[in-house]
């Protein structure tokens, strides 16, 4: 059984007439067991593979090596299946035209969709609104299946007509996860992005054929240990406050102000998707009205909720003080998470810059960002911008842009931007 | 054995007086005691406290039953002790409590707004029929010394459990009666400073400390004992209200050498006290004294809290007139909420007893001394104090 814990990081401690209060809230769970083995349903998995013409003989090669390193990382029992994507979606495995569209895993299937993936040629557009889509509808056909998962392997930009897309994102929104790869450097990072944000994935590039196993393996095992299927962060704010953003922040920032589900007046879940054992942070912020100095009062409430079980809970406080030792102090994981969402916001408008030919503003971003990853010590961000400029001075944030750049890392450094690091040291094994 | 009428010598046995027909099984037993008296409140009682009927002893207040609505807004408290609508933090018990041992008597002790801790206590008692009899003790523990909010709280209780049972009638004289009601109110203040020694640590270089006042009220009689600068008040529906403590602090001296009150209670010893209970104390006798009231209205023992914000008797009485209640909790609360509505500076602490006397509730009164006290005389606001 799985055991979720709560800590909250802030100083409480509020100026005459101050309003804002920010938290760090960090979420562990401990023993989420096995995806679907938890007796609450099914876990299925679908496995979607790029396969426009635009793949090339080695990257389908290694895209069918991964595919099928992915198929053995699937524990037996899990209801599975393989798209086929190119400008329509074919259902490659189980090779079925009506009834249920997924099977469960055991040698057999896992043999026979090895051969599927074996039969993948090349040829085609690319239209992902469709891929989305199948994979819903294949879900929807066994109604056992309660948590879903999709690993999606493209090379390219999308070619659909504006929206279609967006559209086909909106329908699979809180009913399946997506963690989203591209092959190479011929896709779009903002497009692919946006489709793991809505689902609660990841989001990073595959620059070169040989990784595709060791990723696909990865991703595929850590999808089979989230045992707990489905979780919400659940914040209660008090009457008259206002929540002025919640934001995951670690392991990557994701805002999910805009994701608020209302439970009641006073609360509302936001989706955090599927849990395995780990630990996630999130930067809560909440304005409530000032109080009398020496008053203490409830600022949030913050839980993780498992439908209507609410599993653990984190309180996040506020007490007007008029000793200003104590109130000008700011807590350092609010700092520390505040700087590095400023990060992964500075080199995505950077790049989005420099991509748009604005290479002032480009060099500005791209300066704060060297200026910021080396304050909050992220150490990846730092390597990964000083591929893409020339550092003058780290601590004033002066950068040239390089004149050659490989595209492949730019867009390491755009896929990597929201990744977070933290301040506390995790305990060691 | 002789016959108890006309002292006729009797058989063994004899159910009747040969001489005089008497029955004898009732006066076969000895002389029957004096039957208490239905229309005197306090009955014949002795004067030791503990030979007086069990029965007569007053029971606890009950305990509060679940969390109390929040104190802001009324919404429900959560399990984590916050409101679950504004998210006011619930006070712990000893920041805030309240004791209501019959619908006429009650009493709010709150840390107030102003304090980090409550050092305030109270302990009340009273019986279920409307001004049958109520006590009300008030302590304030002194706030730059060691754990005085448990000393406080424990001192009140032991208080209480001396006044547990009706005030002693004294041998028929106002002396003797005097005598005793003045040993048991001194019993009570002995037993809160014993129980405050007991709570503090022997190596505390600053003892927990403690003021005492203690009110009760017997029909339509007053005692009060009062040690430091709690005080007790009665406020009448009509007439004149009085001050009944005098405070043994630095502003009375001063007011008694003749600086005004106003001037006395705001200057920088205002709330500096000559007496106070606890392992430092010198002296653990409390002033006495006793009023016979003669309309209906509220008897109030306070703590500085409260008439810091309003010290005339004059200036209560009209918080009280303003909350325009009858029900004691409404009062006590609305008393608090005064007082943190004027800066909350210091714990405060408002119990409340109703005294209504009309002419078929009220038996006739007992013709007792109207004064417990070497003073022979009904206190006046600020009057003399009645030293003990």
């Amino acid at each position: 059984m799985a055991e979720f814990s709560a800590a909250v990081y802030q100083n409480e401690f509020l100026p005459d007439g101050g309003t804002d209060v920010n938290a760090i809230v960090t979420i562990t769970c401990k023993g989420a067991g096995t995806a679907g083995q938890s007796g609450a349903g099914s876990a299925g998995e679908i496995i979607i593979v790029d396969t426009s013409g635009s793949m090339g003989p080695a990257t389908m090669a290694a895209a069918k090596e991964g595919a099928q390193a992915a198929l053995a990382e699937i524990v037996d029992g899990t209801y599975f299946a393989v798209i086929a994507g190119a400008d329509r979606a074919m259902l490659a495995y189980p090779q079925v035209s009506s009834g249920p569209g997924m099977v469960q895993m055991d040698a057999r299937t896992r043999l026979e969709a090895s051969a599927a993936i074996d039969r993948f040629v090349g040829s085609g557009g690319t239209a992902i609104s469709t891929w989305l889509d199948l994979a819903g509808q294949l879900f929807s056909s066994v109604g056992a299946v309660t948590q879903r998962h999709v690993l999606l392997l493209t090379d390219g930009e999308n070619r659909e007509r504006p929206g279609r897309l967006d559209e086909a994102i909106n329908r699979a929104t809180g009913y399946f996860q997506a963690d989203c790869r591209g092959a190479g450097t011929d896709w779009q990072v903002a497009e692919i992005r946006r489709i793991a944000q809505a689902l609660l994935g990841t989001v990073d590039i595959i620059p070169s054929p040989a990784e595709m196993k060791a990723q696909f393996q990865e991703i595929m095992r850590n999808a089979m240990a989230r045992g707990v299927a489905d979780a919400s962060l659940r914040v209660w704010t008090p009457q008259g406050a206002e929540v002025l953003f919640v934001r995951q922040v670690s392991p990557t920032v994701e805002d999910l102000t805009h994701r608020r589900t209302p439970v009641n007046p006073l609360t509302g879940d936001y989706p955090t998707g599927a849990w395995s054992d780990e630990s996630r942070d999130y930067h809560v912020a909440v304005r409530v009205p000032a109080k009398a100095i020496g008053q203490e009062q409830l600022a949030a409430r913050v839980q993780l909720a498992l439908g209507s079980d609410v599993v653990a809970q984190g309180l996040v406080k506020a007490t007007w003080s008029n000793n200003s030792e104590l109130t000008t102090r700011i807590d350092q994981q609010v700092a520390h998470y505040t700087g590095q969402a400023e990060l992964a916001q500075a080199i995505q408008e950077g790049l989005a810059a420099k991509a748009a030919g604005d290479e002032a503003t480009a060099t500005t971003k791209l300066g704060r960002a060297v200026q910021l990853a080396a304050e909050t010590g992220n150490e990846e961000a730092t390597s990964k911008l000083r591929k893409v400029v020339d550092v003058d001075n780290e601590e004033t944030g002066t950068v040239r842009l390089k004149r050659a750049v490989e595209k492949a890392d730019e867009m390491a450094l755009d896929t990597a931007s929201t990744k977070t690091t933290r301040i506390r040291k995790e305990p060691t094994a | 054995m002789n016959c108890p009428s006309c002292q006729a010598a009797l058989a063994p046995g004899a159910r009747f007086c040969e001489n005089c027909g008497a029955q004898l099984d009732a006066a076969a037993a000895p002389a029957p005691v004096a039957a208490v008296s239905a229309d005197h409140p306090l009955g014949d009682a002795p004067i030791s406290a503990p030979t007086r009927k069990p029965a007569a002893a007053l029971p606890d207040p009950p305990a509060p039953a679940g969390r109390r609505a929040c104190t802001e807004c009324g919404g429900e408290v959560g399990p984590d002790l916050y409101c679950l609508e504004c998210g006011t933090k619930a006070p712990s018990e000893r920041d805030h409590f309240r004791e209501q041992p019959a619908p006429w008597v009650a009493g709010v002790c709150d840390k107030a707004i102003g304090k980090n801790r409550n050092e305030d206590a109270m302990a009340l008692l009273a019986g279920a029929e409307p001004g049958s009899r109520a006590v009300l003790i008030v302590m304030d523990g002194v706030s730059n010394s060691i754990d005085s909010d448990v000393a406080s709280l424990a001192g009140a209780r032991a208080a209480r459990e001396v006044l547990r049972m009706p005030l002693p009638v004294g041998m028929g004289t106002p002396e003797s009666r005097d005598a005793a009601v003045r040993k048991v109110l001194t019993d009570a203040a002995a037993a809160a400073n014993t129980a405050i020694v007991a709570v503090t640590d022997p190596d505390s270089p600053n003892p927990a400390s403690a003021t005492f006042t203690a009110a009760v009220l017997e029909g339509r009689r007053i005692t009060w004992a009062n040690i430091g600068d709690s005080r007790s008040y009665w406020l009448p529906d009509a007439g004149t209200p009085v001050q009944l403590t005098v405070d043994d602090s630095v502003a009375q001296a001063q007011i008694a050498a003749g600086v005004a009150r106003e001037v006395a209670e705001t200057g920088p010893q205002a709330h500096a006290i000559t007496k106070w209970l606890g392992r430092d104390s010198e002296d653990q006798k409390p002033t006495v004294g006793a009023l016979e009231v003669d309309g209906s209205g509220w008897l109030l023992a306070c703590s500085d809290g409260l008439w810091n914000y309003a010290s005339e008797p004059e200036a209560l009485a009209a918080q009280v007139r303003a909350a325009a209640t009858s029900d004691p909790l409404a009062l006590a609360l609305a008393l608090v909420a005064f007082a943190n509505g004027s800066g909350g500076h210091d714990n405060v602490t408002a119990a409340v007893a109703r005294v209504d006397l009309t002419p078929s509730a009220v038996p006739p009164p007992p013709p007792p001394p109207p004064v417990v006290g070497q003073n022979d005389q009904t206190p006046t606001p600020g009057g003399e104090p009645s030293d003990g």
